[in-house]
């Protein structure tokens, strides 16, 4: 078996020197957390090296030499997935959703957010109850009334009821999320633009959601990445229609009863590029956001 | 949120003079303001409150296939359910799934989140692995594990490597082991990810009680579970919830891709029923029951995950 970190697998055992002078060596169980964090992380490593690896052979290579490098480098799968799964027209399709939902997601959340923000009243922690209620009671529950809500819309196997629909279901934690950041709006702020004769709206725009952006990307990262990875709902509502459907429903049809499992890791691949080129490219802010929407609770 | 705290100091830095002024008592402090919240909180109950009402209704009603008029039959539906030895087994499936995975996950996450949070060795790599799973969609994982557990997978190539050829098996397929190998995904995706969240919680625990433990001569194991853990068990409570909610509601999605329920209904869970009796088996009503004991399940396990979990030390929120 080619594993994808020998050396690292190599170093597993040894205690770690302590790094610092202030923590001082004891009989702590720290190499066996060592041990077992880097055999779990060599659990999540080898399906993705055997993914990796897989999309570049044929099928009868994926079965004799599963975990080899592959013989020679099979590069037309991933030609051959694009074009059978018609992956083009899924990922924008999946764009197009996603950059929708996510413009009506602020539109609705950010002046909810400043409202809340600014007023701590009982009216206030109701409304605020009922999106902590909302977040935790998931929309994935109703799967089969919100096909029927998509019918009677008149929007059943369409992008714009996921457009609709995706924003809702996001509507809660991200409410939550950049009321919290709001609140940090220092009050002699608001009182000094107030003076300038500012309204709600320039309010909001030109003091609130300045000092909020940082909970501004968080939750534009958070839910677009939920957004692009939703399946569920996308497969039944939006459907399989290929002018229609979303990359993450494209995908699983490269499956068959002769599966070419060359093509569908390539094409798995592919689905999963745009997403791990966005976190190689702001590590930091991907993790900052998505660790953010699960604290908040 | 450390952001938003450095941006206050920050932002209070650049205004020193407007805090000597007066307060404006205008309307803009008025509690109308509160109507902003209207738009969203009606988008709300459009999409999520109204179908979540609806279930309750389809419940009541005959209802075979969305083509078809539904006819109003009280409770009729629920006897029907309570006697289907299929639902019966969904429950049973349901709870295996809850009873292996929920146990497993959150000690297992908190622990390696422990870890993770003293920074290794190489920790970098650790965290950029365990949060792999975070990113990779549910229809991407499925496909990575329906090429993984294939009867000619990696799985079974690296057990016939090992030359453990007798437990060579089709794991999507053999009724024995189809439910095990989806909370096996579960665990797989589920555990490092919730390790990288409670890492993050972690980080914001004042270094100093931590220390202060290790210098009074507290082990590893017990600083952890006994200083770090009170410390944050509100959000492990919050975690734990969400963590038995994704896996009771969302079970759906990954067999759906994987098992369709099958072979027979070795596994299908409650998740899965609903969305099997819908749209494979057109008895809307028949789904729908389902549905409500799900939610149902969901209310009852999150309170007593609360009540479990209840801290004393942690002022609520």
């Amino acid at each position: 078996m080619t594993a994808p970190n020998p050396t690292r697998l190599r170093d597993l055992p040894t205690p770690t020197p302590t790094p610092t002078p202030a923590r001082r060596p004891r009989r702590d169980g720290r190499p066996v957390a060592t041990v077992l964090s880097w055999l779990y992380a060599l659990l999540l490593a080898v399906p993705l090296y055997y993914l990796a690896v897989s999309a570049l052979k044929a099928n009868i290579e994926i079965f004799t030499r599963p975990f080899a490098l592959p013989a020679h480098w099979l590069w037309e799968n991933f030609a051959t997935a694009w074009r059978s799964a018609d992956l083009g027209r899924a990922l924008l399709n999946s764009v197009l959703i996603s950059v929708v939902a996510i413009v009506l997601t602020l539109g609705l959340a950010l002046p909810a957010a400043y409202a809340l923000a600014r007023q701590d009243g009982r009216l206030a922690r109701v409304v605020t109850g009922m999106f902590s209620a909302g977040f935790l009671i998931p929309p994935f529950a109703a799967l089969i009334p919100t096909v029927i809500l998509a019918i009677k819309m008149g929007l059943f196997y369409t992008r714009e009821f996921q457009m609709l629909f995706l924003p809702a279901s996001a509507l809660p934690l991200s409410v939550l999320l950049l009321t919290q950041f709001m609140r940090a709006v220092p009050r002699p702020l608001v009182e000094s633009a107030a003076l300038d004769g500012a309204g709600h709206w320039r309010m909001l725009v030109n003091v609130f959601i300045p000092i909020a952006m940082p909970g501004v990307v968080s939750v534009t990262i958070l839910q677009l990445l939920t957004f692009w990875n939703e399946y569920l709902f996308s497969m039944t509502i939006t459907g399989t229609g290929p002018d229609v459907r979303t990359a993450q429903v494209a995908l699983p049809t490269l499956v068959s009863d002769a599966t070419n499992f060359g093509v569908l890791t390539a094409g798995t691949v592919l689905t999963l590029l745009p997403v791990y080129i966005a976190y190689s490219l702001m590590t930091r802010r991907m993790q900052q956001a998505l660790t953010a929407g699960a604290v908040k609770g | 949120m450390m952001s938003s705290t450095s941006i206050l100091a920050s932002t209070g830095a650049l205004h020193p003079t407007a805090t000597g002024r007066r307060r404006r008592g205008g309307s803009l402090d008025s509690p109308r303001v509160l109507w902003l919240t209207v738009p969203s909180l009606m988008w709300f109950a459009a999409f999520s409150v109204g179908p979540l009402a609806a279930m309750f209704v389809i419940a009541t009603l005959r209802w075979k296939g969305l083509l078809y008029e539904p006819t109003y039959v009280g409770t009729e539906n629920i006897g029907h359910v309570f006697a289907d030895p299929t639902f019966r087994v969904a429950v049973r499936n349901s709870a295996v799934q809850i009873a292996i995975v929920i146990p497993l996950m959150i000690p297992l996450s908190f622990m390696l989140g422990y870890h993770l949070n003293t920074k290794p060795r190489g920790y970098r790599v650790l965290s950029v692995l365990y949060f792999s799973p975070g990113l990779i969609s549910i229809s991407i994982t499925g496909m990575i594990f329906y090429g993984v557990l294939s009867p000619d997978g990696g799985v079974n190539g690296l057990l016939r490597l090992l030359g453990l050829d007798s437990w060579v098996t089709p794991w999507l397929a053999d009724p024995s082991t189809a439910l095990a190998s989806l909370i096996a995904i579960d665990l797989w995706r589920g555990v490092g990810w919730t390790a990288v969240l409670f890492a993050a919680r972690l980080t914001s625990l004042p270094a100093e009680v931590i220390e202060a433990a290790r210098i009074d001569g507290a082990g590893r194991f017990r600083t952890m579970w006994r200083i770090a853990f009170p410390m944050v068990k509100g959000y492990v409570r919050t975690l734990t919830m969400l963590q038995f909610l994704w896996t009771l509601f969302t079970s759906a999605a990954l067999i759906l891709l994987l098992t369709k329920g099958g072979p027979g209904t070795s596994s299908t869970t409650l998740s899965y029923l609903v969305y099997e009796k819908a749209f494979a088996q057109r008895d809307l009503g028949y789904s729908q029951v389902v549905g409500v004991v799900l939610l149902v399940l969901g209310v009852a396990g999150m309170l007593l995950i609360r009540a479990l979990l209840r801290s004393p030390l942690e002022n609520t929120r």
